[in-house]
């Protein structure tokens, strides 16, 4: 259990999170939504540790910035890899965590190999990072989180920069995380995918939470379409799946609860 | 995650073969650096003086290789280890493969110091040479900081912030030196880089500090690899990011100040041999520092040997020697590592 309680972030004056409290079960799938600048990467960062806070963060009873011991995955919105590396050279430093800095274990080269495999890198291995596509790029940052063998992983805009078909390959692998018992938190911009993947999407503006709970009663409320300054409506397919768009967008058949 | 595979067969991050390669280089440079000169002393004379066994050499040739060859050898290979290793560094710690300690306003920072002691002191080795270079180097990096703000994480702001402040230092040194224009030849000297005046006392000085850093940055050489990726990533994996860049800059300015306060400013081998390193092994892990350490002091004795042996009795700066060898063979690695550093 992750619990969120009164936590506030300022950076020098500006308050960038404000009495924000948040509940996350084990082994599910959170979505942070909101607009630009709401808080979502910081709310991030602060799980991870990283931040200074006033309020409390814990994971497993146990403040965050107090037990650096634990295994949170972080996955960035931009890559920062640098120049010259490999992308074996970038997943073996994901097993520092577990195996330690500068060793190179039999196990964690199995885990590597599985997991190339599993993201369909093999034959990229000696590949420089650098020269990657974006699609190939976010999977390799996955892979690298994968490798951690983290208990909660953390994913900045996962999709962001991907075509539809890789946006959701990547949200499948990370599903799998999810069945495999890591406890997946990420900020998204895409509202429909969010509500297709995630069983609980907390909705943010202004460095506040205006609204946590199940997906789809999250996607079909108010507060949601306040958050984006009712600039959102959300459509109900034939399928019973709602998608969430802009409000210019005219087509499919309207939600008739709630009316943007 | 369930393990299936059994497949290995991929290259391992760091081979210690590559290390121990390095080690015989630096070895039979050194071999060839001290045997060759206007007397030429034999290998088998060297080893049995040096271990004091019969058959030695003696008298003359004995002074020479003890008090002149030797250890100018020793501090051409402390500082060529320092300047490679610093460089390699900074390219991490900056996230920038052009960064060297040069660039970043060290070195010049180090000069004024070094200048200062020279103009104030009058003797431009004493033991307190290297504590002004450093106070001068420290604080030319500080100052880089300062300038660049809240944006120093971005390499192109600190890089320039850098080379300001390094026009600003040299412009300082410069005055220093015409307003005490009896300090112009060593000063002069001391800035076109040579290793000609060195003797035990320096080379003790300089060791000191030099082997001190070298030691932390090899010790958290492993901890440096996590600064090439995101904070959050490196965060995540252990690694307190600002703590570890702070450590490996204050070890990192250390070993280029003493470089620069006993040798002067040797260009190049801050930048050409993390590369070639590299660009070599197609791997960028800051496991190699001790590797590039080694190859650096290989290099730079290597160069000496060249700056005193290919106008004899006359000497060339040093700095003209590393650039004559470094550059072509930097772009011979660019080109057949099929551009390893893209």
């Amino acid at each position: 259990m992750i619990r969120v309680e009164n936590l506030t972030v300022k950076y020098q004056d500006v308050i960038v999170l404000n009495n924000v409290n948040l509940e996350i079960q084990e082994h599910s799938w959170t979505s942070i939504v909101g607009p630009n600048g709401a808080g979502k990467t910081t709310l991030l960062k602060t799980m991870l540790g990283m931040t200074s806070y006033s309020g409390s963060v814990t994971f497993e009873g146990r403040e965050v910035y107090k037990d650096l011991s634990r295994n949170v995955a972080f996955v960035p919105q931009r890559p920062l890899i640098p120049i010259g590396m490999t992308v074996i050279e970038y997943l073996t430093l994901g097993r520092a965590k577990v195996d330690g800095w500068g060793r190179e274990l039999r196990r964690g080269r199995l885990f590597i190999q599985e997991t190339l495999e599993i993201m369909q890198l093999v034959g990229l291995q000696d590949r420089f990072a650098t020269q990657l596509s974006g699609g190939e790029i976010q999977r390799v940052l996955l892979a690298r989180a994968i490798v951690q063998e983290p208990k909660v992983i953390l994913l900045d805009e996962p999709t962001s920069a991907l075509d539809l078909h890789y946006q959701i390959r990547t949200l499948d692998q990370i599903e799998l995380l999810k069945q495999q018992g890591v406890t997946v938190i990420s900020t998204m911009h895409d509202i429909t995918l969010s509500n297709m993947y995630s069983e609980k999407i907390a909705v943010m503006k202004d460095g506040r939470v205006l609204l946590d709970g199940n997906s789809d009663e999250v996607v079909s409320s108010a507060q949601l379409r306040e958050a984006f300054d009712n600039s959102i409506s959300v459509y109900t397919l034939e399928s019973g799946k709602k998608i969430v768009v802009a409000s210019r967008e005219e087509s499919g058949r309207r939600d008739s609860n709630p009316r943007p | 995650m369930i393990l299936k595979s059994q497949k290995t067969e991929f290259k391992p991050i760091w081979n210690v073969r590559i290390t121990l390669i390095s080690v015989l280089v630096l070895v039979l440079v050194v071999i060839a650096a001290i045997s060759t000169g206007p007397v030429s002393l034999s290998t088998g004379e060297i080893f049995r003086t040096l271990f004091g066994l019969d058959g030695g050499l003696e008298g003359r040739e004995k002074t020479l290789l003890l008090e002149i060859r030797l250890p100018r050898v020793v501090l051409g290979a402390l500082v060529g280890a320092a300047l490679a290793t610093s460089g390699a560094v900074y390219q991490t710690v900056f996230r920038n493969p052009l960064a060297d300690p040069y660039l970043l306003g060290t070195a010049a920072g180090a000069g004024l110091g070094a200048t200062i002691a020279i103009t104030t002191t009058n003797n431009s080795f004493s033991a307190a040479l290297p504590i002004f270079a450093f106070i001068g180097g420290a604080s030319a990096v500080a100052a880089t900081f300062l300038v660049s703000g809240r944006y120093f994480s971005n390499p192109g702001v600190l890089l320039l912030s850098g080379i300001a402040v390094g026009a600003f230092a040299s412009a300082v040194q410069i005055y220093l030196q015409q307003r005490n224009t009896e300090v112009l030849r060593p000063v002069y000297s001391w800035i076109l880089g040579q290793l000609t005046v060195s003797d035990w006392n320096n080379v003790s000085w300089a060791a000191l500090y030099i082997f001190f850093s070298l030691l932390i940055l090899f010790r958290i050489s492993k901890l440096l690899d996590g600064l090439m990726l995101s904070d959050e990533e490196a965060f995540s994996l252990g690694v307190s990011p600002n703590k570890i860049r702070i450590i490996a800059v204050v070890a990192a300015t250390l070993a280029t100040a003493t470089a620069v306060s006993v040798s002067g400013l040797i260009g190049f081998v801050g930048i050409i041999v993390p590369h070639i390193i590299k660009g070599i092994t197609r791997r960028v892990t800051n496991r190699a520092l001790p590797t590039i350490a080694i190859t650096g002091a290989a290099f730079l004795v290597l160069a000496d040997l060249g700056a005193r042996s290919l106008i004899a009795p006359a000497e060339l700066p040093i700095g003209v020697i590393t650039a004559f060898i470094g550059a072509p063979f930097f772009l011979f690695v660019l080109r057949t590592t099929k551009g390893g550093l893209k």
